[in-house]
């Protein structure tokens, strides 16, 4: 590659990181609005909107509560997506187009839709809303999203890996476990990740499945009746610096655990 | 290989002579190899354990709501009122196709789906490619997680940030004029514009990833080599980088097509009033009264069906390039 | 209203409470609710003051569970999912939407009886035509709203705030924003028509006509406008980023924004406009019924509670009196002259399959044109 093309790269990278970021900048700012609105002109500033965030103990349970339906959600959602994605690359089989077509549903249904007929659904299989009726939703919609990832990281697994495992003596499960799933970790990290946050931003299933206790963005469009104020977006701001410190202290540990 | 043939070799226990490594020791556990062996002698026995629980996941998890779905479509009233029972009708499919009305959201969210797949892709090929091949390896992770912050905040609290920053009164008509590039603010709001600044947001994050994976894993030696043989960058690229990267293009668009024919909230918030979405079309069946719910659920079927099967078309195109580069 | 709990309350200890004891094992219940169980509410945000719920569960021991909704549709399809075995108590539906929930088994009718305060609301809403349906009162009223005309006042003069004629002008083109569903019962009125169809319950092909003719006038001035808009939300943000001047609004995020000092006014133009309640309704086999009616009684027991919910939601109260608690602003904010306010007719339903089978699919086709 020429060096421009290389500038002209990085600049194009930096340009996207400012439109991603340039809407996250004015929440964080609108957050210290003292008004009940967010927008222009600001004429005072205030830190009472953070002080009602802290001292309302309601946004960090749910934000908790939150975290905890995108844990165990992903948790799901990688153990199926993995299983299904292996099936799928292993072979050509009767069937399989079909399969595939199944795997990657929940995924396409609009929003709403899915909410709905989840909702149907679990009344049809006696599940009563709320955590786990949650759970589950988030879990199967995501796990299209880990089994696409996993079956493209796994199209690039050499044969040959594989094949030396096996000659050395290691059955199936055996060389799934110690070449197969090493190799695909950058996918399964990568789709945990998304599986996080699908499941951390779903509104619609949450709603629809949920119980008493909100999920986060729950929470947040029901104060949204009363006006996008800039309590919303400092509870945003704090959510995401939350998020940020979480991230920051997995990436850590998984490190110190691979040094190990 | 036959691994029953296979059975009597021994799994050689960890790297290095560390002793016998987990694995090891479970391979030559004999409750272990007596299990294995019944099912990995047959093929066909060792594939039924292996399609067992995901078939039977997508078969329930998957396909069961769908079905109920199906199922609902064809009644002429749901949830149906006490003590009645519900008849079935083909009116809520036929309905579609009585009314002109609903096929004009119908293409625009397919032609708006299709636009927007392409800018996306258009837009975060460079990003995942200066990524994957510009930036060092250890750095990589840490850029890519930096691309992924904004998703941790809420859609719609996202959606009134883009609200705050294109308004008439909004952070870039106030910058503008500051500057004195505009005398009057520029309406960017509830426009296609407004639509696609929010969509794309969100769909750049569906093709950023599989973009990034299939980049990544392109040997640099390949384009080195090509480079020996005295081709060009923009050969290079055409030629080795592009046709390797297919599969993430194909990966990428089909994803964030059928996301976006499904997309809710942002048109809604962001969308002027000649830019109405299928999706809000079959959301307002469901928020009005219930007896509109298999209309919804009919056209919702619709919109799946058409999406699949452009999809599938789509794939099987990409597929037959990918073939047809290769030889 | 401790006096008023306090009876309530040996009430609960002799009959509620036990039940409720028999009906969930001990251990499965917060410690503090074992006096009185629960209350589960869905309702919108700052609709129930909280001032007010804390005070409630420390009088009664009854724990106040409040599920927040955000749309009448939504939460019209989460109970009907969970029907019949509701487990809300109380919902919170607006007056000319109760038919629906009635029709579908959804709500039971409302035993006045049982409620010692329900003359502390103002008749105009405890008495009014919407409210009693097949005999039968359905909720309590607790806030009114109304389709208001919104102007920023810095850039439309007041010649231009008494008609919905401006929002159709070539003046304020571009500048303009309503709720395309609500806009169609307003354009009806305005045409000089029954936008509530009862008129024409016996002449559909009249009531047809007319919704052609509303639809084709919305279509036609369809260029004019900026953006339909759904939620409170969005038109407040419109009038904060001076995106619109001009808007068919609710009364209650209008009255906020101008609580809150932005250049904006709201009235009720000549040609009329409709009103709504919204009120707390009891589910139909809700779990904790006789608690349900505790809490609206206890709700109805002080105007200043109608008061701090006028405060935080912006709607007019329906409580006699609850006016005197609120300041000069808030007032003003959120009241209308006499005059205007005698222009204002109240939604009815009794027309509303009739004409919602001919409005909805009309919206759709604007919104597609």
């Amino acid at each position: 590659m020429t060096r421009h093309t290389r500038v002209l790269m990085s600049v194009i990278y930096w340009a996207f990181v400012v439109y991603l970021f340039v809407p996250l900048a004015l929440m964080v700012v609108m957050g210290f609005k003292d008004s009940n609105f967010i927008g222009f002109p600001i004429r005072s500033w205030t830190l009472d909107w953070y002080g009602t965030v802290f001292r309302d103990a309601e946004v960090l349970s749910v934000f908790g509560y939150s975290m905890a339906i995108a844990v165990m959600s992903t948790a799901i959602s990688l153990f199926v997506g993995t299983w299904l994605a292996v099936l799928l690359a292993e072979r050509k089989f009767f069937g399989r187009l079909a399969i595939f077509g199944l795997t990657v549903l929940p995924a396409v249904i609009p929003g709403i839709i899915s909410a709905i007929s989840f909702r149907i659904y679990a009344r049809l299989l006696g599940i009563d809303p709320g955590m786990f009726a949650i759970v589950w939703a988030h879990a199967v919609h995501n796990v299209p999203f880990v089994a696409l990832v996993v079956i493209a990281r796994l199209g690039t697994l050499p044969r040959s890996h594989v094949e030396a495992a096996q000659d050395l003596g290691a059955d199936a499960i055996v060389t799934f476990a110690r070449v197969t799933l090493p190799y695909l970790r950058p996918a399964l990290i990568g789709g945990g990740i998304f599986c996080m946050l699908l499941s951390f931003d779903d509104f619609v299933r949450s709603y629809f499945l949920g119980g008493y206790e909100p999920t986060l963005p729950v929470l947040i469009f029901a104060k949204l009746r009363s006006g996008m104020s800039p309590e919303i977006n400092a509870i945003s701001t704090v959510v995401l610096v939350l998020t940020a410190v979480l991230g920051l202290w997995a990436e850590r540990s998984m490190r110190r655990m691979n040094r190990a | 290989m036959d691994p029953a043939a296979d059975a009597s070799r021994t799994y050689p226990a960890g790297r290095g002579g560390q002793g016998a490594s987990f694995w090891g020791r479970l391979v030559n556990a004999p409750t272990y190899r007596a299990a294995t062996e019944a099912v990995f002698r047959s093929p066909r026995r060792q594939f039924a354990l292996l399609a067992a629980f995901p078939v039977l996941w997508v078969v329930f998890a998957h396909l069961g709501p769908i079905v109920q779905m199906f199922y609902v479509s064809f009644l002429d009233a749901y949830p149906p009122s006490i003590g009645e029972t519900p008849q079935f009708t083909l009116a809520n499919w036929t309905g579609f196709f009585r009314e002109s009305i609903f096929v004009m959201p119908f293409m625009r969210t397919l032609a708006f789906a299709t636009v927007l797949t392409l800018a996306t892709l258009i837009l975060t090929y460079p990003v995942a490619y200066f990524l994957a091949k510009h930036v060092k390896r250890e750095r990589q992770m840490i850029m890519l997680l930096l691309l992924l912050i904004p998703f941790w905040v809420g859609e719609i609290v996202r959606t009134y940030a883009i609200m705050i920053l294109l308004g008439n009164n909004g952070a870039v008509n106030l910058a503008l004029s500051w500057l004195g590039l505009t005398e009057r603010p520029i309406p960017f709001m509830y426009t296609g514009f407004s639509l696609s600044v929010g969509i794309v947001y969100l769909t750049s994050l569906y093709m950023l990833l599989p973009l990034y994976s299939a980049l990544e894993k392109i040997p640099a030696t390949y384009a080195e080599a090509a480079a020996d043989l005295g081709a060009g960058a923009w050969t290079r690229f055409r030629r080795v980088t592009l046709p390797l990267s297919l599969e993430g293009i194909s990966a990428g668009c089909t994803l964030v097509f059928l996301i976006s024919t499904g997309y809710y909230a942002t048109p809604v918030l962001l969308g002027g009033p000649s830019t109405t979405v299928f999706a809000e079309t079959v959301a307002g069946f469901f928020h009005t009264a219930g007896d509109q719910w298999p209309t919804g659920a009919a056209f919702a079927c619709l919109m799946l069906i058409t999406a699949l099967v452009i999809t599938g078309g789509f794939m099987r195109l990409m597929t037959r390039l990918a073939k047809g580069r290769r030889t | 209203m401790s006096k008023l709990i306090l009876n309530r309350r040996k009430f609960i200890h002799t009959a509620a409470a036990g039940s409720a004891a028999l009906a969930a094992p001990a251990y499965l219940r917060p410690a503090r609710a074992q006096a009185g169980g629960v209350v589960n509410i869905w309702t919108y945000d700052s609709f129930v003051p909280e001032s007010f719920v804390e005070r409630f569960q420390k009088d009664t021991g009854i724990e106040v569970r409040i599920r927040l909704v955000d749309d009448q549709g939504k939460q019209f399809n989460l109970l009907a999912a969970e029907a019949p075995d509701a487990t809300a108590d109380l919902v919170t539906v607006a007056g000319h939407r109760f038919l629906q929930f009635i029709e579908s088994g959804l709500i039971a009718p409302l035993d006045t009886g049982r409620l010692n305060n329900w003359d502390a609301i103002k008749p105009v809403y405890s008495e009014s035509d919407w409210a009693t349906i097949d005999g039968e009162k359905w909720g309590v009223p607790i806030l009114s709203g109304a389709e208001i005309l919104a102007y920023n006042t810095e850039a439309v003069p007041p010649e231009d705030r008494d008609s919905w004629d401006v929002l159709f002008s070539d003046e304020y083109a571009g500048r303009t924003a309503y709720i395309i569903q609500d806009m169609m019962s307003v354009v009806m009125l305005y045409l000089g028509y029954d936008g509530n169809m009862v008129e024409y319950i016996d002449d559909p092909d009249k009531a047809a006509a007319i919704v052609t003719e509303a639809r084709d006038f919305l279509i036609e001035n369809k260029p004019k406008v900026r953006k339909y808009y759904d939620a409170g939300a969005e038109i407040q943000q419109m009038f904060v980023n001076q995106d619109v001047v001009l808007a068919h609004a609710w009364n209650g995020p209008i009255s906020k924004l101008i609580m809150d000092g932005f250049p904006v006014g709201m009235s009720i133009p000549k040609e009329g406009s409709y009103g709504f309640v919204y009120t707390l309704n009891v589910v139909n086999n809700g779990p904790n019924q006789e608690n349900a009616y505790t809490f609206l009684d206890a709700l109805l027991s002080d105007p200043e509670i109608g008061a701090e919910m006028t405060r935080e939601t912006g709607y007019l109260s329906t409580y006699k009196g609850a006016e005197q608690y609120l300041s000069e602003l808030e007032q003003q904010a959120s009241s209308f002259p006499d005059e205007q306010l005698e222009r204002l007719k109240f939604f009815r339903a009794e027309a509303n399959d009739l004409k919602y089978g001919l409005v909805d699919p009309a919206v759709e086709e604007i919104k597609a044109s």
